[in-house]
């Protein structure tokens, strides 16, 4: 090893406790991006490779009935390369005597021969005997029950049936039960038929031959088994084509994980500001050195070279650390995401190409980040070089600035000095406020983001004036009904509305909510247009995500499928609801020029809107509808409605508060090394003071009260910024992973408890320098150059 | 060896314009042992400089071993001064996290003028050459201020220069060590290299071929003595 490098090494060793502190900041934002990265990979593979391994079907098509000689013309077309028939069927499950709660059906004809989007046995019994039921695994917490327990399920035309949970099933294809407030069961067709159901399999499960991940060939594929089916007297009531080869979750997934990814790089990007820092105050500290490597014959770029092998140095200790404890981060992340996603992770090998990035990012980051010192630190000519009198020969009072600054303080002569001293080297100071208040940023935005969604979720749920919607099996007369009502108390007003579903060529289908002209119970959020009014016929109102996902816009005429008929609508409104999905709104009395009098749906305002209220509601309107011949398909509260919202946004914020917590880690390690470094170039002012008398304590408070006047201004910088960052943020992450916008609120207390941990952040990183400070001796403090 | 021809240096200060060194000509041979006299401010710092590239002149021409200097771009200096100067500081200026050796080794480093096995074998025959081979793996910091002192004595002579300037090498020095390093210079000059050397001390007489007397930037020539060894 040549000299120069062992000088490299050298050096950082002298400086040890700072190199350590820099290392261990860059080292944060390389495992925060080498976990979010290894997570990308991982989940990205994992979740598409376990989705894959169930053989997802291409399309699902909705029946009146399909038959297996049916399925077997389907499989004579080539294109087809299996197709299985199921059964899905609403319902509803209680455990015990608690109330009922949602249940999707899944029946399945021959368990021993699933072959398209298959499902995995966990624990228990497997195929499900009759009168036995297997509970998806992440539905057991919605059920309430375990294994072994006894059951009532009652689908929407049978009647209520023991079954008993003889195992769990693990069933990829499917959205988090837990998100979704609903029960995923599995029964065979005997145990259908003892629910009073019809031996009928109504859904085929189809999987094409080629072109697999082709959705237009898919649809085109479909199209032609439509047909078939159309010609042997069915009808197909809905066909969904899912985004090929992917989890339903695998692009929310993908984009969260590139955000992460992102504010993994700006973690880098902070505390490469601590690479600055540190390099420049080395190289200030090391003027006449280089100016001696000069004069005994370095070159500038061989000088440079030093300085750059140390900022390589710190990259590679950072990667060192770094990549075992991304590592470990990814793991955690896989399992959370694991888990809220409901899937398996098989492997967690992370793919070479991350090390590899990680590797060039964090080696590149401080070697990007020492380019300006170093090169700037090697400019200075051999003369001035080695004319350089020491650090502590900056001039303070030369600027407007610095004498303004005098006028602050007043008596308290200990702020004074520290509010003087904070500005003394003021790119440092701009550097660290940067870091520190960043991550006041984060955490205030995160409060802000928060509070946001909480507010925009508020709006969109104030728009809804009911407390309970029971979803009825089949249309019923209004009037039958009205009766039930009659009967249950604490009803405060009721409303029979018709729910059903439509879509435009080619596309999934999406809801249609048909409403009485006169509803108390929707205030629709029209955000152009108008809402409906009595007297409409033909107007409909989009809500924003159907306008976004069909293009559709306001004065437009559009032609809906619904059923078998074809419609024509003009769109005369949109509606803002954030977070849902699409859905279009038509007056009731359309519906009604069919089913006069008809409904399928109950929109309930309920006297007392508290759980248990609703509950005893519910329990006695499901009586009363059972007396007056009415079957309730299913049921779900406004809390209810409104939890899947609320565990949805819970994951934006813990984000948001881990990645606060992270560059407030970094800010703090900056602050650390800030501060160190004013303790080093001041030692002999401090001795000075020390020979004047002042007390090791006094010091003490002296380099304390400087780290806290940094603490405040970073407060300062990030409250003055919160607002727009906030909002800026809020709105890009809704956006991108809701295509919806954000009813923006700012959260004050966001602004206190910041303050709070940036005064205890900064006394805490100024501690140990402060604490150097005191322990000098005057001697030691005087004779430092 | 050493040519200066109508040599100026002005400086722009906050006060105004300061002449450091005014219209110098001088000449030095090769081997020649030459003490540049006077007091702080006088200007021999700056002459030393303008002999080593380390500051270019105002106006004039400085000509080092047959190569006009001032003419010269940064870096191409810095590798020429590494080849052919050496350069002795009045505070040694040792680098403090290299030990004795590798701070003479340094140099070769830089330069690359001996193979990289070399290197390390020359420079403890250079501490030995000044008498400190004993510390050579020891930190400056653990060193007398004479010890530190040869040892940059060492560092001067690693790339073999033509030229050792020194600037105030004995300034920092009690007399009896002053003297031996003196003494140290005396015998390289008597080797062949050509050694300059700045002092406000006027008792070096014993040791140098030349003395030249500077104050406010100009050589005095009447007191410009020669002494015949």
């Amino acid at each position: 090893m040549t000299v120069p490098w062992r000088k490299a090494i050298r050096d950082f060793w002298h400086e040890r406790a700072r190199t350590v502190l820099v290392v261990l900041a860059i080292a944060l934002g390389i495992s925060a991006f080498a976990a979010v990265m290894s997570s990308y990979a991982i989940l990205t593979r994992e979740l598409d490779l376990g989705y894959l391994a169930t053989n997802p079907a291409s399309a699902v098509l909705r029946l009146d009935s399909i038959d297996d000689e049916t399925v077997k013309a389907i499989l004579q077309n080539p294109e087809v390369s299996d197709a299985e028939p199921r059964r899905t069927i609403r319902g509803q499950i209680k455990a015990g005597p608690v109330q009922w709660r949602n249940l999707m059906l899944f029946v399945v004809q021959d368990y021993g021969n699933i072959r398209v989007s298959t499902l995995v046995p966990e624990r228990g019994a497997w195929p499900p005997a009759n009168g036995e039921i297997l509970i998806e695994r992440d539905a057991f917490q919605v059920a309430k029950a375990n294994i072994g327990d006894a059951v009532t399920v009652k689908t929407v035309n049978g009647v209520e049936q023991p079954l008993v949970i003889s195992g769990s099933v693990h069933d990829v294809g499917q959205a988090q039960a837990r998100m979704e407030n609903i029960v995923y069961g599995y029964i065979n067709l005997a145990t259908l038929v003892q629910l009073g159901e019809q031996p009928k399999l109504d859904q085929l499960n189809i999987l094409v031959a080629q072109n697999k991940f082709d959705e237009n060939h898919i649809r085109r594929v479909v199209a032609d088994v439509e047909q078939l089916i159309k010609s042997r007297g069915h009808e197909v009531w809905r066909i969904d084509v899912p985004a090929p080869g992917k989890h339903p979750h695998s692009d929310l997934t993908g984009i969260l994980l590139l955000a992460m990814s992102s504010f993994g790089l700006f973690v880098l990007v902070l505390s490469g500001i601590l690479v600055i820092n540190l390099l420049t105050a080395m190289m200030a500290s090391q003027v006449r050195q280089i100016g001696v490597m000069k004069a005994i014959g370095a070159t500038r770029w061989q000088i440079a070279r030093i300085y750059f092998g140390q900022a390589l140095f710190l990259g590679i200790a950072a990667v060192i650390v770094s990549v075992p404890l991304g590592i470990l981060g990814s793991r955690a992340l896989c399992r959370y995401m694991a888990l809220f996603l409901n899937f398996d992770i098989n492997s967690f090998a992370v793919p070479f190409w991350v090390y590899v990035l990680v590797a060039v990012v964090g080696l590149a980051a401080p070697l990007i980040a020492a380019a300006y010192p170093v090169w700037s630190g090697t400019a200075a000519p051999v003369r001035v070089a080695l004319s350089d009198f020491g650090l502590s020969q900056t001039t303070f009072g030369a600027s407007a600035f610095d004498r303004a600054l005098t006028r602050i303080g007043g008596t308290l002569s200990l702020v004074a000095v520290a509010i003087r001293n904070s500005f003394r080297r003021r790119t440092r100071l701009a550097l660290t406020l940067l870091t520190l208040a960043a991550g006041g940023l984060f955490f205030i935005s995160a409060l802000n983001v928060r509070a946001s969604l909480v507010n925009t979720l508020d709006r969109m749920f104030a728009a809804r004036k009911f407390d309970l919607t029971i979803g009825l099996a089949n249309p019923y007369e209004l009037e039958k009904i009205q009766t039930a009502i009659g009967n249950t108390r604490g009803i405060r007003r009721a409303e029979g509305w018709f729910q059903t579903e439509a879509s435009v060529a080619n596309s999934n289908p999406f809801s249609v909510v048909a409403l009485p002209a006169d509803t108390q119970l929707l205030d629709l959020d029209i955000i152009e247009g108008r809402s409906l009014a009595p007297g409409d016929t033909d107007a409909i109102v989009i809500n924003n995500a159907l306008a976004g996902r069909e293009n559709m816009r306001v004065g437009e005429t559009v032609v809906l499928h619904m059923g078998a008929a074809e419609t024509t609508w003009h769109v005369v409104g949109l509606s803002r609801e954030a977070f849902s999905p699409a859905v279009a709104y038509i007056p009731l009395g359309f519906i009604q020029q069919q089913h006069p009098g008809m409904v399928n749906n109950l929109r309930l305002s309920l006297d007392d809107s508290d759980a248990d209220s609703i509950d005893a509601v519910k329990a006695s309107l499901d009586r009363n509808l059972e007396q007056a011949g009415v079957r309730a398909r299913g049921s779900a509260t406004k809390a209810e409605s409104r939890f899947g919202f609320d565990q949805h946004m819970l994951m934006i914020y813990v984000f948001l508060i881990v990645m606060s917590t992270i560059i407030g880690g970094v800010g703090g390690l900056g602050l650390m090394t800030t501060m160190s470094l004013n303790v080093l170039e001041r030692r002999r002012e401090m001795g000075v003071m020390r020979a004047l008398g002042a007390t090791p304590r006094t010091i003490w408070l002296m380099v304390v009260a400087e780290g806290i006047v940094i603490g405040v201004l970073s407060w300062t910088v990030a409250a003055v910024l919160a607002w727009p960052i906030s909002k800026g943020l809020g709105d890009f992450i809704t956006k991108v992973m809701f295509r919806s916008g954000l009813d923006f609120t700012f959260e004050p207390l966001g602004l206190l408890i910041w303050m709070v941990v940036s005064i205890s952040l900064s006394a805490v990183a100024s501690f140990l320098p402060a604490w150097k400070a005191s322990r000098v001796t005057v001697r030691e403090a005087l004779a430092y150059e | 060896m050493i040519n200066l021809k109508a040599v100026s240096k002005t400086y722009e200060t906050p006060a105004g314009k300061f002449a450091a060194l005014k219209n110098i000509d001088l000449e030095i041979r090769s081997g020649e042992f030459v003490g540049v006299v006077g007091k702080s401010g006088s200007g021999k710092s700056t002459l030393l400089n303008m002999l080593a590239g380390i500051d270019r002149p105002s106006s004039g021409a400085v000509a080092v071993a047959g190569t006009e200097i001032h003419a010269l771009p940064e870096n191409k200096l810095a590798v020429w001064r590494g080849r052919n100067v050496g350069f002795v500081f009045q505070f040694f200026q040792l680098l403090p996290t290299l030990t004795a050796v590798e701070n003479v080794m340094l140099p070769m480093d830089f330069c690359k003028t001996f193979p990289l096995r070399e290197r390390r074998k020359r420079a403890l025959a250079l501490l030995e050459r000044v008498e400190v081979g004993a510390h050579a793996d020891k930190l400056p910091a653990t060193l007398s201020g004479g010890e530190q002192q040869r040892v940059a004595i060492a560092r001067a002579l690693a790339n073999d220069p033509p030229l050792v300037l020194a600037d105030e090498p004995t300034g920092n020095l009690d007399s009896v060590t002053a003297t031996s390093i003196l003494d140290l210079f005396r015998r390289m000059a008597n080797q062949g290299t050509t050694v300059v050397i700045a002092t406000h001390e006027a008792d070096i007489a014993r040791v140098i071929d030349r003395r030249i007397e500077i104050s406010d930037g100009q050589i005095h020539p009447q007191i410009t003595q020669m002494f015949s060894r």
